[in-house]
């Protein structure tokens, strides 16, 4: 969740110099240490950009992990301003002032620093794994060799979709207090997966998972902090979905919970498809323009010597 | 990565811990009004760990003696100022820890105030924050120091005003 502030916040120039305290651990002496570094920013600065900016200018040792640098592989979450955050979609004007121009940025909690702001995320995977994050089917061979979809309104889709979002950045799961203190806990990631896949209509093997979140350090162990939607970049509310899961497992156990609906696979269309002539549209051209020749013609640009040089 | 690198190479856990997830609210540093959940859950926590002290002081202390004499010098030591302190915190605690485990056994148990999963839209706030939980949380939070204060005045003056 981005608070709205910050929101306001990032559309404002950042303070003129920054100073980034970065938290850094080097494994061949096995110290963690704070550095200082001070730099110049620009409008539109991001934390990942001043990271980069420090490793090719001022310190090549520093180490950082990232991909997309647009808030979709989720590999840049770090601790910045003491809230897990993704780097590269933090703005230096929102975690900074003028009055206040000091960032601190730390590696995330509860996941093992392998360097500086580099996390292993094995474990992580691995308790995503564990909650078997693929639609699976009573026979199949409806996945494996699937000749059709499956089917699935748009309102059972919703259901889901929110949950869909995650990309794996582990921001909830570095949040989370009981991750603080049990490393075995599956976190908020993967529970609100495994949620994701049991209210998944296309989804026949809720049991399976039931099976694997149901334990000492499955959902039960959740107390309900809700840091891990406060903190998750992508509204996923794992929170909720645990919640969601708790109330499922508890009911299973009873007796008294059963997968509502499954959908089935669509199969051959009833009807042939209906053929539409494509047209190019006409009734908002510009007077005497004849569209079909100007797709033909070769699209050309003038460049003049100044935006050239520029 | 051969044996020696291996020895070299050492990760750091970077784990927060049990006490200082449990006893403070900024280890990670949201806003109170962003997710006071997480404020609710430590105070729960210490709540129900301030009950579970009392209880067990309280069974011995009432084990110690079948003497009629000796209990009452004991609920004479048992009657100093600092002791009605102690009820009163102990007081606020059972009444808060109640109050949010009722909120808690709904949200945890039957899914109640929890929203509804939604298309995300800005600005953002996830489902689970804009549910009735959030309401009763807020509610908890006010009974809590009504509660608070009414035993205080109990415990101090001995009747309530009302
Ligand atoms: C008024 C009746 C009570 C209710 C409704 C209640 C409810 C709850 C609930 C729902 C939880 C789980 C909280 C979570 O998931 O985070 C809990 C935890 C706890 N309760 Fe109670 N409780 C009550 C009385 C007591 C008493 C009498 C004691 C002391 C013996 C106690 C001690 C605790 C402790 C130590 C925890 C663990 C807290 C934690 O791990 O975060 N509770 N309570
Ligand atoms: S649930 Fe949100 S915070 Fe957690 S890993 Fe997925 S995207 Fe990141
Ligand atoms: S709601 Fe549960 S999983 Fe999420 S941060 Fe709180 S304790 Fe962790
Ligand atoms: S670099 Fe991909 S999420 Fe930040």
């Amino acid at each position: 969740m981005l608070e709205a502030e910050e929101l306001e916040a990032a559309k404002r120039t950042p303070p003129k110099e920054v100073i980034l305290k970065v938290k850094r651990y080097n494994p061949e002496t096995g110290k963690q240490y704070i550095k200082e570094y001070k730099i110049l920013t620009y409008r539109g600065m991001t934390i990942l950009d001043a990271l980069n900016y420090i490793k090719e200018n001022i310190d090549p040792t520093l180490t950082t992990r990232y991909s997309c640098r647009m808030g979709v592989c989720g590999s840049c979450g770090m601790i910045i301003n003491g809230k897990p955050r993704l780097a590269c979609q933090t703005q230096v004007a929102a975690v900074a002032t003028e009055e206040n121009p000091v960032i601190t940025v730390e590696p995330l909690y509860n996941i093992p620093v392998i360097r500086d702001l580099v996390t292993d995320f094995t474990p992580f995977f691995e308790k995503h794994k564990m909650i078997m994050p693929y639609i699976m089917r009573k026979n199949p061979k409806e996945v494996d060799e699937a000749e059709y979809e499956f089917l699935m309104s748009p309102e059972e889709h919703l259901e889901i979709y929110e949950y869909s979002l995650c990309i794996m950045c582990g921001l909830c799961y570095s949040a989370c207090p009981v991750t603080a203190s049990d490393p075995e806990y599956l976190g908020p990631q993967a529970l609100a997966q495994a949620y994701r896949y049991i209210a998944d209509v296309r989804d026949e093997e809720p049991e399976k998972r039931i099976v694997v979140v149901d334990t000492e350090h499955g959902c039960h162990r959740c107390h309900f902090a809700g840091t891990c939607s406060a903190v998750c970049p992508k509204m996923v509310d794992p929170a909720a979905a645990i919640q969601r899961l708790r109330k499922i497992t508890l009911f299973y156990r009873l007796g008294l919970w059963r997968k509502k609906k499954t959908s089935r696979v669509a199969g051959p269309l009833e009807k042939p498809l209906r053929k539409i002539e494509a047209q190019y549209p006409t009734h908002n051209l510009v007077e005497g323009a004849d569209p079909e020749k100007q797709a033909k013609e070769p699209v050309s640009i003038d460049f003049t010597d100044e935006m050239l040089s520029e | 990565m051969n044996k020696t690198q291996k020895q070299r190479v050492k990760m750091l856990q970077n784990m927060i811990g049990f006490f200082r997830a449990s006893l403070n609210p900024w280890v990670i540093r949201v806003k109170f009004k962003e997710n006071p959940e997480r404020v609710a859950f430590i105070l729960h926590r210490v709540s129900g760990a301030i009950i579970a002290f009392y209880l067990l002081a309280h069974i011995i202390v009432t084990s110690y003696t079948d003497d009629p004499l000796a209990w009452e010098r004991i609920l004479n030591t048992l009657s100093s100022p600092w002791n009605k302190v102690g009820e009163w915190i102990l007081a606020t605690a059972i009444i808060y820890h109640g109050l949010n485990g009722i909120r808690l056994l709904l949200v945890e148990f039957f899914g109640v105030g929890i929203g509804r999963p939604e298309l995300p839209k800005p600005p953002y706030i996830p489902p689970s924050f804009k549910g009735g939980q959030r309401k009763a949380l807020y509610a908890v939070f006010i009974l809590s120091i009504i509660g608070s204060i009414l035993s205080a005045v109990l415990i101090f003056t001995g009747k309530l005003p009302i």
